[in-house]
């Protein structure tokens, strides 16, 4: 479903000095795996995220998604995709914390312009979902940091993406909630998302949900 | 030379232009030269982030010509002003030997820059931007044309001497005239009307028809036959003047500025014609471009065609 062949990122910070963030990667993910990216940071597991969800496009090398080589989109093409397959869940949540749980979980729907009906009857399924319906109508700011992150957990599944993206998705959470989080991991599983997550959280090392476990080391994989 | 604060902005925004020109050009250039969207190397992906450089670059050129076409025309009326025997911008132009090709070559340049957008556009529009090269490539094209305007532009503004006389609109345009516009005139109104409308009718049948080649021909057809009739016969009934045909003064604020919207309503027309037949587009977006090329088109002939029967009915006779 996702391969990285031969892929390499680097990021240009002046003629001289340019930071090679993965060199050469080749990697290929089935259909319903969940994946584990682990490193220290500065590794290159963020980039391998960003390039698999076409908010970077790599340095040589290419990125395919369903047979979509997704790293040759232009800027327009790289949205609609992002919109139609991926649902991103980040470390710090980036939820706006001025509106409604509501309103920030429906935020994907916006530029898709579905009726009413039809955006009310997913904003349903995914908050019952994720257990946040009681809090519908909560400012996000006023909630506590795991009722946040199913919120953003809920956000990132509203449009039923088929890949799902989690940077360092328990970096803020004590150890109950990341446990929580991980209870979450095997409902999504249950529905057959693809899951690459990006953490170097030890709770997720040799999780039986988990089917493989990637080191990255220095922009590398480990072998 | 005439430096006036008109004539200045213009100097400024040309280097301005000149300078992100180039850069687009050599851009272009090595798109053009190395581009393989197939490839998954490091050149190409650097190609292909410079290919967005040069098409915002060449986007926002145009985006600024378009406005600076009519400061341009503004400026002739204000520099007309300081020219003995100058009318209007029509002296201007005449005032040196590059005017009238500078201002063919202008309203060339707004074709060709809005060709190069719509082909932009319908390349954005694919996965696999089938037109990248093509458009970069009619760019190098366009580089000449806009540089010669450049070019032209500044020759032109420099080698007005305002202690030389100039002829104004009336004698420019009149039939007695020794340059080539006075052959218009010789031309018999039953004869040039007949053909003014006849393309027309023909290009709302091509239309029916739906003949995209034909269509665009044309507006070619069209385009050249409405610049003549509109000098040669409606002009005089805009100014209610049998000798007068100044394709300039009904600029002005004494005609109610309606010159702008006869030019616009005939470049948009013809633009959108021009481009029905020469780019491969979707078929949602062909139907949309005929459908914009005879509405503007239909207006055209409409408003033009109510000066001469306002005149008719109001005054019982013809010019």
């Amino acid at each position: 479903m996702i391969t990285l062949k031969s892929v390499t990122k680097s990021y240009e910070l002046n003629k001289k000095d340019i930071v090679t963030a993965v060199e050469d990667i080749n990697l290929s993910f089935k259909k319903g795996e969940i994946i584990v990216l682990k490193g220290a940071s500065g590794s290159g597991k963020s980039t391998i995220l960003s390039l698999i969800a076409a908010l970077s496009k790599p340095t040589s090398g290419e990125v395919v998604v369903d047979g979509k080589k997704i790293s040759k989109l232009s800027d327009d093409f790289a949205t609609l995709y992002r919109r139609e397959n991926i649902g991103f869940i980040f470390q710090k949540y980036n939820l706006i914390p001025n509106l409604s749980v509501a309103d920030n979980i429906i935020a994907p729907l916006v530029p898709i312009n579905l009726d009413e009906d039809e955006v009310q009857k997913k904003l349903t399924t995914v908050m019952d979902m994720f257990d946040i319906s009681h809090k519908q109508d909560v400012k996000v700011r006023n909630l506590s940091g795991g009722e946040q992150q199913r919120v953003a957990i809920a956000r990132a599944n509203v449009n039923n993406p088929k890949i799902i993206i989690a940077d360092e998705p328990t970096a803020n959470l004590d150890e109950k909630l990341s446990l929580r989080f991980i209870e979450i991991l095997r409902e999504l599983q249950k529905l057959g998302k693809t899951i690459v997550i990006a953490t170097h959280d030890p709770l997720f090392f040799d999780l039986d949900l988990v089917d493989r476990e990637i080191e990255v080391h220095n922009g590398k994989v480990v072998l | 030379m005439i430096l006036s604060p008109e004539v200045l902005t213009i100097f400024i925004l040309n280097m301005i232009f000149a300078s992100f020109a180039i850069i687009a050009l050599i851009l272009s250039i090595q798109i053009v030269l190395k581009w393989d969207m197939n490839a998954t190397t490091s050149r190409q992906y650097t190609l292909e982030k410079q290919s967005y450089l040069a098409a915002t670059i060449i986007k926002y050129i145009f985006a600024i010509k378009v406005p600076l076409f009519l400061f341009f025309i503004f400026t002739l009326d204000k520099v007309s002003a300081v020219l003995t025997g100058a009318m209007c911008g029509a002296g201007v132009v005449d005032a040196t030997d590059y005017g009238n090709y500078l201002f063919i070559l202008k309203v060339i340049n707004l074709y060709i820059f809005a060709y190069w957008i719509v082909l932009h556009k319908e390349d954005m529009r694919h996965e696999d931007q089938p037109y990248t090269k093509k458009k970069f490539l009619f760019f190098i094209v366009a580089f000449f044309f806009f540089s010669a305007e450049l070019i032209i532009e500044g020759i032109m503004f420099a080698s007005i001497d305002l202690d030389e006389m100039v002829s104004c609109c009336g004698t420019i345009y009149s039939s007695s005239s020794t340059s080539y516009i006075s052959k218009i005139f010789a031309i018999d109104s039953t004869i040039l009307l007949s053909t003014f409308y006849g393309i027309f009718l023909l290009m709302s049948l091509v239309f029916v028809l739906r003949r995209k080649y034909l269509f665009s021909i044309m507006n070619i057809l069209f385009l050249i036959i409405s610049i003549i009739t509109l000098i040669s016969f409606f002009g005089t009934y805009i100014y209610e003047l049998p000798s007068h045909h100044c394709p300039f003064c009904f600029l002005q604020s004494d005609y109610y500025y309606v010159g702008y919207l006869i030019y616009a309503l005939l470049f948009i027309g013809t633009f959108y014609g021009l481009v029905t037949g020469f780019i491969e587009i979707n078929e949602k977006d062909r139907e949309r471009n005929y459908k914009i090329s005879i509405i503007f088109n239909s207006l055209y002939v409409i408003l033009l065609s109510l000066y001469p029967i306002v005149f008719y009915v109001k005054n019982g006779v013809w010019l």
